[in-house]
């Protein structure tokens, strides 16, 4: 229970802290690779570059992901890059966050805001 | 040419870095940039023709807004409150970490603060505040020196004085003449029930104006509100609105009577108004209601003084030029009403007569503060310094690690800065609550009484002063820590100690001699006190309970009827149980509330030919017989006052003063005295009963038979073996029960008397006193420290000379000599400062001389007794080191 509250003081997440852990419960990633996926999920907030790199330093920070060493990138004339992980907290924190969408999304359901069905 | 425009990116972007905080720059710098450049790269790659510049653009406004955002809200926790923040986080880590340290200081900070702030509030109330008044700096008391008559240099004007004053012109804008009464007040509309005595002000109307006040509710006097046909209006002060109105704004209009006589209510003024008069020879007095006087002020007569004299001078008037303006009126009053004799008028500024009875006090108390203050400086610095060293390996390793300069710095003085807003929070809280104190303690004549108290601006001063000398103290140790490298501890392993110990140990001897010289003050102060307390004032206070009774003529009209109230007044307190005397008299002793004349002794051989020896001034009484008894005062010679025969002659008392002056070997019994137009039969001599001082004599003083010609408001003396507050209600029960309509005043206990005219005295004498015993306490942690501190450091070398040979009580004496040597320089620097202080002191103390050796005796043997003390304890450690293991250690 202790553990249920450590883990409320987190939400609501911030929309490119939100991003970055979809991206990183995938798989580890540099920065560019995080816009890229955002990108790819082509729901409209990208987050600029200096947005990413505060929010990747606050989630490090608090402890939600670690930098996970520098390694070749898979592309872009194999330099060596940053790579960012995400811990056990911060996989409960996105569960958590995702669970508090859905429970929002049915909620406008219910109040007729979004259609049955979507 | 692709990579010359990355390139050409890659330089904008990092000159964008400049906007994000440094530690964030480094940490994420280079990713952020690559990022960019990865996604420049990919942009770049479908269309050729890509605008750049937008791209640029949208880099720049995404720095501004992150690279600022994160300087305003970092991303990390302990950035987020600041470097300051972090390094107050840390700082509190190490404070409660090392408690004894961290409460010692907040200790002497709070006491040492706490004490300098109640001084400074009072003085700063007393001496700096500016008086409630328009222009204050322009008004004086104008007083007669009549030094070319008899000794009195502070005398009241006569009416003509006044007059002539405020027709003067030149410096001089106005003058006001003043009297102070006590009335007795009734409603009329209360049908008379419930009479009180009032103090009353009687001045010209032109008082308010001169002052530059304005009442509340109504108005002020008319400028022709004087004379016998003015209109019988009075103004009253705030709290007697208040106490005896309620404080309705309906007042204005109704009456009420004072001594009888019906006087309109006009105005109220405000509560901050707390005019008083000063007196020719008491303190100062304020009043609750003012009146007008019935009679003009040229038609009064000129021998006699009666009035003090306000003046306001014109703006831009120097004080020379009112000193000039004042004499030519004293020059032509003297001409015209003395025969040129020389009496002279001499102004003197309203503020500095104010204050001139406790200014010297007061200096005294304001220099002991700062003086504590300082000792207290010197022991945080001391303290800190102690500690510095201690952390040395602390600062030198970390220095090593690479820390920075510049955060050793910030984190000491983040140290000390704490420690001195906290102690001076704690400070504040002592302040506010000692000041209380304090001012209860004080005398109630203490000038601005009611307004002293610790503001939210002496908090915010206290407040700066604390984290101040919390920041002084600190850079001493900050500056340590600057220094201190690891090759240099390294180096100072088997040496510690040298150059840094000579700072600390003159720390302490500066801080042993201002606590020396705080001693010696604290001691001759209380000594003096101790010689007050002892004084023989010439009459015995104990078991004597005092009561003013004020009779008025509106009551009793001729002598007959109020000479036989007294008589049946006295006889009937007499006839209460335990009851050993009473007596009747015209002022209580140490209330200056006697009146003064010049008194001629014709024949007596001390007569000298001249004028001012044989006409001297004289405090007069009026007593019934049985006040010498009732008071304690002893018959010297002769006998008590007898009732009055019808064709007896009018009697008179002297007391021993005037006996020895002027009946140097003879008896004065049975020869006369002529006072203004009246002989009387001197009937006995008795001791002199101190009026003003208690420590010293006043002026002669001639004792009047009251049934000649009574005074009317006499006090009377009880004196009985019960507890003096037992009989308090069968006093006033027996004076309702002769008559209901007096107001009955100032019931007080005679013993009280003296205890209030030593107030200002014991607040003196307790202030320093617990200054010097602070500062002796602060010395001895100083000292303590110093010694503690220089055996953990030669305990290698204790050691080694152990090991040798040397037994322990050798190396006791050793560390003791250190001790001994610090206490003695400390002694010898603190000589000039006693020397001076000494002569700062001479006006205060009584008795005593400012270098009474035995006092400084007991002051060095005080401090040299506790700071054997505060060596011996660290020194004593010497005993338990083990030369082996001491030796391993190393």
């Amino acid at each position: 229970m202790d553990r249920e509250r450590s883990i409320e003081r987190f939400l609501p997440l911030r929309p490119v802290e939100f991003n970055i852990l979809l991206s990183l419960a995938i798989g580890d990633r540099h920065g560019y690779g995080i816009i890229q996926d955002a990108e790819a999920r082509d729901i409209g907030d990208v987050p600029d570059v200096g947005t990413l790199y505060r929010g990747l330093r606050r989630l490090t920070d608090q402890g939600l992901i670690r930098a996970s060493g520098r390694r070749a990138a898979a592309e872009a004339r194999d330099e060596r890059r940053n790579y960012f992980g995400i811990t056990p907290l911060g996989r409960r924190v996105a569960q958590a966050e995702a669970r508090r969408m859905l429970a929002l999304s049915r909620a406008a359901r219910q109040s007729g805001l979004l259609e049955a069905g979507t | 040419m692709g990579s010359g425009r990355i390139s050409l990116s890659e330089r904008w972007l990092r000159l964008l870095l400049r906007l994000y905080p440094a530690d964030f720059r480094e940490e994420m710098g280079d990713s952020l940039v690559e990022a960019y450049l990865d996604r420049y790269a990919k942009a770049a790659k479908p269309g050729l023709g890509l605008p750049l510049g937008g791209m640029w653009a949208r880099a720049l406004a995404d720095s501004v807004r992150n690279g600022l955002g994160e300087r305003l809200r970092p991303a990390v926790g302990w950035r987020r409150a600041g470097n300051w923040g972090r390094d107050a986080e840390v700082a509190l880590r190490r404070l409660v970490r090392a408690p004894a340290f961290t409460l010692s200081i907040l200790g002497t900070l709070t006491v040492g603060l706490g004490a300098f702030a109640v001084v400074f509030t009072v003085v700063d109330n007393v001496l700096i505040e500016p008086l409630p008044y328009q222009r204050p700096g322009d008004l004086y008391f104008v007083w007669r020196d009549y030094r070319a008559f008899f000794d009195l240099n502070r005398g009241w004007l006569g009416g003509p004085d006044v007059a002539a004053l405020d027709q003067a012109g030149g410096a001089i804008a106005a003058a006001v003449g003043l009297r102070r009464d006590r009335r007795t007040l009734a409603d009329s509309a209360a049908g008379d029930r419930d009479p009180e005595e009032v103090g009353v002000m009687l001045a010209s109307p032109n008082l308010f104006t001169v002052l530059g006040v304005n009442p509340i509710l109504g108005r002020g006097f008319a400028p022709n509100e004087i004379g016998p046909d003015r209109p019988p209006v009075v103004v009253l002060g705030h709290d007697l609105w208040r106490r005896r109105f309620g404080g309705d704004p309906g007042v204005i209009g109704r009456s009420l009577r004072l001594n009888g006589d019906l006087f309109t209510v006009i105005g109220v003024m405000d509560r901050d108004f707390h005019f008083v008069r000063h007196s020719s020879l008491g303190p100062p007095e304020g009043a609750e209601a003012y009146i007008n006087f019935a009679y003009r002020l040229a038609d009064r007569p000129a021998g006699s003084g009666a009035f003090a004299g306000l003046v306001r001078a014109r703006p831009g008037s120097s004080a020379e030029q009112v000193t000039a303006a004042v004499g030519a009126v004293g020059r032509s009053i003297d001409r015209e009403h003395f025969n040129s004799r020389g009496l002279t008028l001499h102004p003197v500024s309203l503020e500095q007569d104010l204050v001139a009875q406790v200014r010297p006090a007061f200096l005294l108390l304001g220099l002991s503060g700062i003086f504590l203050v300082l000792v207290l400086t010197v022991n945080l610095a001391t303290l800190l310094l102690a500690r510095a060293v201690r952390r040395e390996r602390e600062f030198a390793v970390s220095r090593a690690l690479g820390a920075n300069q510049a955060a050793l710095v910030r984190a000491t003085l983040a140290e000390a800065g704490l420690l001195g807003t906290v102690g001076a929070a704690a400070a504040v809280v002592v302040a506010i609550w000692g000041t209380r104190a304090v001012v209860a303690l004080a005398p109630a004549d203490l000038p601005r009484r009611e307004a002293i108290v610790v503001d939210w601006r002496v908090a915010a001063i206290m407040l700066g002063l604390g984290a101040l000398l919390g920041l002084v103290a600190g850079a001493a140790p900050a500056f340590w820590a600057s220094r201190s490298t690891l090759s240099m501890m390294l180096r100072n392993t088997a040496v510690r100690g040298g150059g840094r110990g000579r700072l600390r140990r003159s720390l302490v001897v500066v801080q042993v001699a201002l606590c020396l010289v705080l001693l010696s003050a604290g001691g001759l102060v209380a000594r003096s006190f101790g010689a007050l307390l002892r004084s023989r004032p010439g009459f015995d206070p104990n078991g004597v309970l005092t009561v003013r009774v004020p009779i008025g003529q509106w009551r009793y009209p001729d002598n007959a009827s109020a000479v036989a109230f007294h008589a049946r007044l006295g006889d009937e307190l007499s006839a209460l149980p335990g009851v050993l005397s009473v007596g009747a008299g015209s002022a209580i002793p140490l209330t200056a509330g006697t009146d003064q004349s010049d008194v001629v002794l014709p024949g007596a051989p001390g007569n000298t030919g001249k004028r001012e020896h044989d006409a001297p001034l004289a405090d007069l009484l009026q007593v019934r017989a049985g006040w010498f008894r009732a008071l304690g005062i002893r018959m010297l010679a002769g006998r008590d006052f007898e009732p009055p025969r019808p064709g007896s002659p009018r009697e008179a008392i002297i007391d021993r003063t005037l006996a020895a002056e002027f009946f140097p070997s003879g008896t004065a019994t049975g020869t006369r005295i002529v006072i203004g137009q009246d002989s009387l039969l001197v009937v006995g001599v008795v001791d002199h009963a101190r009026q003003y001082d208690l420590h010293r004599d006043g002026r002669p003083q001639v004792y009047l038979r009251d049934d000649d010609d009574t005074y009317g408001a006499l006090y009377f003396a009880v004196r009985s073996r019960r507890p003096v507050a037992g009989l308090v209600s069968e006093v006033r029960a027996v004076l309702r029960r002769i008559d209901p309509t007096i107001a009955v005043s100032e019931v007080r206990a005679l013993d009280g008397v003296v205890d209030d005219s030593l107030r200002q005295e014991r607040v003196t004498a307790v202030l320093i006193a617990g200054f010097s015993l602070g500062a002796l306490l602060l010395a001895a942690m100083g000292l303590f420290g110093v010694i503690a501190g220089s055996v953990a450091r030669r305990r290698h070398e204790i050691a080694v000379r152990m090991a040798l040979g040397a037994d322990r009580n050798r190396v006791l004496r050793l560390v003791l000599r250190e001790g001994a040597g610090l206490v003695l320089l400390g002694a010898a620097v603190a000589v000039p400062g006693i020397y001076l202080s000494g002569l700062r002191m001479r006006g205060v103390l009584v008795g005593i001389s400012p270098f009474d050796p035995l006092t400084l005796a007991v002051a060095v043997a005080a401090l040299a007794l506790v700071s054997l003390a505060a060596c011996y304890l660290p020194a004593n450690r010497v005993g338990q080191i083990q030369p082996a293991e001491a030796l391993r250690e190393e």
